[in-house]
């Protein structure tokens, strides 16, 4: 899952980055609100986090020129001031949820997390498909109850494939979804998480969780719980 | 005694209006000034009045001395009849006597037997002598007249003739005049008092209007003074227009030095509060410090949600209230998007509430966040107003709050220093929003299963 992270405060900037990346998200920042701007426009990011009070460009300005260019990612905002006002000019620019500074980094974790599991469909905090849970804030993976090890990328894989169970993703957009902005990039790497993921998941080769579709990307092929179907 | 005069002079004076004072003036100048003219002009017609009935009593011994033929011997023959016909007629009122040293030679017919009381007529008097005798009960001007007769032997006879009018006609006539004046005068007078108060509800009401304006200003239901007042008035409307964006603007500063306070102090402590995270665990005594880190910055939250609550000021514009909850509401149901809250309201949309927009966020942010943090599914807003107040309902279908904890919440509420871990800030601020303005805050029981906070406001 990768995060857009805009905050001109240059040690809560890399703090944060710092904390979220132990949270195995990848995480892209910026220090102004152009810059910002640039990053949500230019990239596919899965939860925007944006400062309002922000050098360059006011944060509302950057969440309502990334909503006018239909840039649908969830956004939060945060706010020092902590005033109503603020709040509601925020979410009414387009932002789907607020913190107030200074936060704990449980929290915005969690916030996160829910964002991104509600703009995927999801309800419940941990995701189940078929006989694997993932839970986003221990990051820990089961299959069939048992804890499976994966490395931070494995894992920041698998959690994208789970948020979109049952959609086709392309090989770019896990790429883009994983990597950091500056990585070196190469998508055959891809193939090759895939093929131990499957390895963890499905030592015994039964469930298939995750289809190859030719020239088109993944699948992961395992059921959702039914009251989480996108409402 | 001379402090009493001294302090009641003033505040006598102060009381009168500007309409009073200039309506008191007018009315008294007036009077003066209608009272002399009635004076003058009654003057003027009795005198005018009398002049010519001096001149007619001349014209009537013109034609005495006429219509009389003085024999040689000092004799007088008048004839029997005179061509002014009152004369021959009794008690008519108009009597001619004539008069030789002090023997009647002469008198008119209709004198009959009456006798006049004649003034003496000497002959160091003048010629003519005007003077208001006696017959009877009657009072008449008379015109005495002396003429000498000198005969062809040269001898001189005296003669004196009088004429008398009745006096009560020419003093009817007078009362008559005197009193047309009174009237036309009086109604003149009360006519101009009339136009006059009507010009000056006229001239005077731009005060009026600008005062109801205030008025309005105060009741929070415009924002400035039109601009479109007479020249005169617009001077001190455009200084009270400026004072009010001073007080805007100043207020506005203060909020803004608050919030870049809250800013410069809150973003450090984030960074010290997220230092002592990341490394968790690895002192002791860092539970300890983050605990102590966080009241800070609660009691920093706090302090400055209470120093930027405006409460209610003299000028302050209209909050359209029900927007403002719904703006809220409809912010919230995107928070709480995932609790698929029902939320009904029976507001009324054009409700207004003269306070500060920021305070009424603040106020109702706080509390409706409170109701749906803690539902199941349903929130829901009421509000009912009287002629003195505004209530807000806010209920929400939680647990609710069991009677013992009701009164507590609202203590720690107003006394944040007591406040243990973990109790939200909302509560207390908003409790403090309401004091602010004088309202009240309670908790019940609400319809819906959870509790209720009923938010009393007074409307000025």
């Amino acid at each position: 899952m990768r995060i857009l992270f805009i905050e001109d405060e240059a040690q809560l900037r890399e703090q944060t980055k710092q904390a979220l990346q132990r949270q195995s998200l990848t995480v892209d920042v910026a220090a102004d609100g152009q810059e910002g701007l640039y990053l949500g426009l230019e990239y596919p990011y899965d939860v925007a986090i944006i400062d309002l009070g922000l050098p360059l460009m006011p944060g509302i300005e950057v969440i309502k020129q990334l909503r006018e260019n239909n840039i649908a990612f969830p956004i939060l905002i945060l706010t020092a001031r902590g005033r109503w006002q603020d709040k509601v000019e925020g979410l009414d620019a387009g932002a789907d949820d607020y913190l107030v500074k200074p936060f704990h980094f449980e929290e915005l974790s969690a916030r996160i997390h829910a964002l991104a599991r509600r703009a995927s469909g999801w309800s419940s905090p941990i995701l189940t498909c078929g006989l694997i849970t993932l839970n986003p804030s221990s990051q820990v993976v089961m299959q069939n109850n048992n804890e499976v090890d994966l490395t931070a990328y494995e894992y920041r894989l698998l959690h994208y494939l789970m948020l979109h169970a049952g959609e086709v993703i392309s090989k770019t957009k896990l790429t883009d979804h994983i990597y950091e902005q500056d990585h070196d990039r190469d998508s055959n790497v891809i193939e090759v998480f895939v093929k131990r993921l499957r390895a963890k998941l499905d030592p015994d080769k039964q469930l298939n969780p995750i289809e190859t579709l030719r020239g088109r990307g993944y699948r992961l092929n395992l059921p959702r719980p039914s009251e989480s179907t996108l409402s | 005694m001379a402090e009493a005069i001294d302090s009641t002079y003033p505040v006598l004076v102060k009381a009168l209006s500007l309409s009073k004072r200039l309506l008191l003036s007018v009315s008294i100048i007036l009077t003066i000034f209608l009272g002399f003219t009635a004076f003058s002009l009654n003057n003027a017609f009795k005198a005018s009045y009398d002049v010519t009935q001096h001149k007619q009593l001349k014209n009537y011994i013109y034609m005495l001395l006429t219509a009389a033929e003085f024999t040689e011997s000092g004799n007088i023959i008048m004839p029997s009849s005179l061509a002014e016909p009152a004369f021959s007629t009794p008690n008519s009122g108009l009597y001619a006597q004539i008069v030789n040293q002090d023997d009647t030679v002469w008198h008119s017919e209709s004198l009959l037997g009456k006798v006049l009381t004649l003034p003496n007529t000497l002959r160091s008097q003048p010629q003519e002598q005007i003077s208001i005798i006696k017959l009877g009960s009657e009072q008449l001007l008379n015109l005495a007249y002396r003429v000498v007769w000198e005969n062809n032997q040269g001898l001189e006879y005296d003669f004196t003739l009088h004429v008398s009018e009745d006096l009560k006609a020419s003093q009817q006539a007078k009362d008559e005049f005197s009193l047309n004046l009174w009237y036309w005068l009086g109604g003149t007078g009360l006519g101009l008092l009339l136009l006059q108060l009507i010009i000056l509800r006229w001239s005077l009401r731009p005060l009026s209007d600008v005062a109801e304006d205030l008025r309005a200003i105060e009741e929070g239901e415009e924002n400035r003074l039109s601009q479109d007042y007479p020249t005169e008035l617009n001077q001190l409307t455009r200084n009270i227009n400026s004072l009010l964006d001073q007080e805007q603007s100043r207020r506005q500063r203060y909020k803004n030095a608050l919030a870049d306070l809250a800013h410069s102090i809150k973003t450090p402590l984030a960074v010290l509060q997220n230092e002592l995270n990341l490394n968790k665990g690895k002192v002791s005594h860092q539970r300890q410090t983050d605990v102590q880190l966080e009241q800070i910055i609660k009691s920093i939250d706090y302090q400055l949600h209470r120093a930027a609550t405006e409460g209610r000021t003299t000028f302050q514009a209209p909050v359209a209230i029900t927007a403002l909850i719904q703006k809220l509401t409809t912010s919230l149901d995107k928070v709480y998007q995932e609790k698929h809250i029902t939320y009904q309201s029976q507001l009324d949309p054009t409700l207004t509430l003269s306070a500060d927009e920021g305070d009424m966020y603040e106020l109702f942010g706080n509390l409706l966040e409170n109701a749906y943090k803690y539902c199941v599914t349903r929130v829901s807003t009421e509000i009912i107003t009287d002629e003195e107040s505004i209530r807000f309902y806010i209920d929400n279908d939680g647990k609710g709050i069991p009677k013992s904890a009701q009164k507590d919440i609202l203590k720690r509420g107003k006394r944040m220093d007591t406040q243990t871990e973990g109790q939200g800030l909302g509560l207390a601020i908003s409790s403090d929003i309401i004091e602010a303005y004088q309202g009240t805050l309670k908790i019940g029981s609400s319809k819906l299963g959870g509790a209720c906070f009923i938010i009393s406001l007074p409307r000025r």
